[in-house]
């Protein structure tokens, strides 16, 4: 038995795939998800949450349109 | 709102009260003033249970007054029975029913107007000057409030405007409505959150911060700093009031509400206060305010409405007081304006800018209503359906990911194992997240010490 430190992340199926992209996207040694658990639930290491919170946001804002000139 | 909300939940101040000790409650029901304000804030039952007893002499058996109450009306009936007793006024017990005799005196005194009537202020005679007249006294204490109120919203900003009294600002830091960032006072979610709610519930918000502010002083007396801001509630506006007969705490709180705009004084004088419509109008309904914040706005326009918004996200707001002008942009996009209109859109930024301050989209949606526009009141519902939930989906879009620290427990060596484990931590409410199959689950990190220990017992035997 083992017990892994981490947080758990619950999300949508889609952010969960972003995720994953954005996971694969860095140095194998950088990863931050830690284990792949079903389709709503990734556990990540617990001192990136942050930056995958910014990295993410950074990522979502790509899709979105804005009136505003 | 007020009396429909009053109804369901006590008045803050009400269950402020039910904090304090019985003694200081007993000590403050010797002023009329105070059994007078506390009845008008109670609750249509209440009142109506204390004004039923009241003139008797004797006790009333308990069965007898229960058998007043319809089926429907027992539990607001208990309701009421449990606030009463909890305010020390009606003892609850099985037999008899009778209010207390501090509070029977205190009421009596005050309906009959004998007993300690400085408790309702010593109105000051020949003071040489002239008092200022109400509406003068009105446009004083909007003035405060809105310098308060305008600081806030300013801050952070950078756009400099007028700084309100230093017994204010630290008022406004210790309720944590706003935060010291190295001299630089910038405004907090709550603050935010505060400056959306209605000047009725702003003003008993900031009231609630400063009693408990004072409270925590052991120099002060909270029988004399409750029972002054009875008095003042009870005060007539226009008329002047000696503070000759005042205590220390109170002059001391004299001065304090003269900041937040609830009690005028002119410099020169020492001896003489008028209260404002603010004092006047806590412990009544909330019309008085927003009544004398509609003869503020020249009258025209009914009290608050002024925002028009339309189902393409477009505001108008026919408006020209900063304050409000600055309210709005903390979720609107100002295009143009003119001297008396404000055009501006509800956008995806200017919303999102909002939420990360901390205001939820229903605070934003309450506001639009309380403000909403006479021509726009005849809606149903006020505020268009797009837009009431596309503000709600762009408050679930910064949801969309949730983190929860904790441990991952995988790698059992057979399914019994796991299964004992896991119902260990179900039982002990930890567990976040499981899979059977796959022999993982998830708990809080609060049950990592717990499930180690368990787990080490079990593998000991």
């Amino acid at each position: 038995m083992k017990a892994v430190k981490g947080v758990l992340i619950t999300c949508d199926a889609a952010v969960k795939q972003i995720l994953l992209q954005m996971n694969e996207r860095r140095r194998e040694d950088n990863y931050f998800v830690i284990e792949d658990l079903d389709q709503t639930h990734l556990l990540i290491k617990a001192d990136e949450e942050e930056g995958m919170r910014q990295e993410l946001e950074v990522e979502l804002e790509k899709n979105t349109y804005s009136m505003e000139p | 709102m007020a009396g429909g909300s009053r109804e369901i939940k006590n008045h803050a101040l009400i269950e402020f009260l039910q904090s304090q000790t019985q003694n200081v409650l007993h000590r403050l029901y010797t002023r009329p003033s105070a059994c007078l304000a506390i009845v008008r804030l109670m609750s249509p039952f209440e009142r109506q249970l204390v004004m039923n007893l009241l003139w008797l002499e004797q006790p009333l058996e308990t069965k007898q007054v229960t058998s007043w109450v319809t089926l429907e009306g027992r539990s607001a009936y208990e309701a009421a029975l449990k606030t009463l007793a909890l305010l020390h006024i009606l003892p609850n017990s099985k037999e008899n029913m009778s209010l207390h005799s501090s509070f029977k005196t205190g009421l009596r005194n005050g309906l009959t107007g004998s007993g300690d009537i400085e408790s309702f202020g010593v109105p000051a005679l020949d003071v040489g000057f002239e008092p200022l007249s109400p509406e003068e006294l009105d446009v004083y204490a909007l003035e405060r409030w809105d310098t308060t109120l305008h600081f806030m919203v300013t801050s952070g900003t950078g756009e400099a405007s007028a700084k309100p009294s230093d017994g204010v600002l630290y008022l406004l830091e210790h309720s944590g409505l706003m935060r010291n960032d190295q001299g630089r006072r910038i405004i907090n979610s709550e603050g935010f959150q505060f400056l959306l709610q209605s000047p009725h519930a702003q003003l008993w918000e900031f009231m609630l911060s400063y009693l408990r502010m004072m409270a925590e002083r052991e120099d002060m007396d909270m029988v004399d700093i409750l029972g002054f801001f009875f008095t003042l509630s009870m005060m007539q506006i226009g008329q002047q009031y000696s503070n000759e007969t005042l205590s220390p705490t109170q002059i001391i709180m004299v001065a304090d509400l003269r900041d937040f705009g609830l009690i005028y004084f002119p410099e020169h004088s020492t001896t003489v206060f008028q209260p404002t419509r603010f004092a006047t109008s806590l412990t009544s309904h909330m019309q008085s305010i927003s009544e004398a914040e509609s003869k503020h706005e020249d009258g025209r326009d009914g009290p608050h409405g002024f925002v028009v918004l339309e189902t393409n996200y477009h505001i108008y707001a026919y408006t020209n007081n900063p304050l409000q002008i600055a309210v709005l942009n903390l979720f609107v996009a100002f295009k143009t304006r003119f001297s008396n209109l404000i055009v501006g859109t509800l956008t995806r930024d200017s919303v999102k800018r909002a939420l990360i301050n901390g205001i939820t989209a229903e605070q934003i949606l309450s506001y639009l209503v309380a403000h909403a526009h006479p021509q726009m009141k005849k809606n149903n519902p006020i505020i268009p359906v797009t837009v009431q939930d596309q503000i709600r989906l762009w408050e679930l879009e910064r949801h969309r990911v949730k983190g929860q620290d904790g441990y991952l427990y995988k790698d059992f060596g057979s399914m019994n194992d796991y299964e004992v484990v896991v119902k260990y931590a179900r039982e002990l409410g930890v567990v976040l997240w499981e899979n059977g199959a796959k022999r993982m689950f998830f708990a809080d990190a609060a049950g990592r010490v717990l499930i180690r220990n368990y787990i080490e017992r079990r593998t000991a035997i």
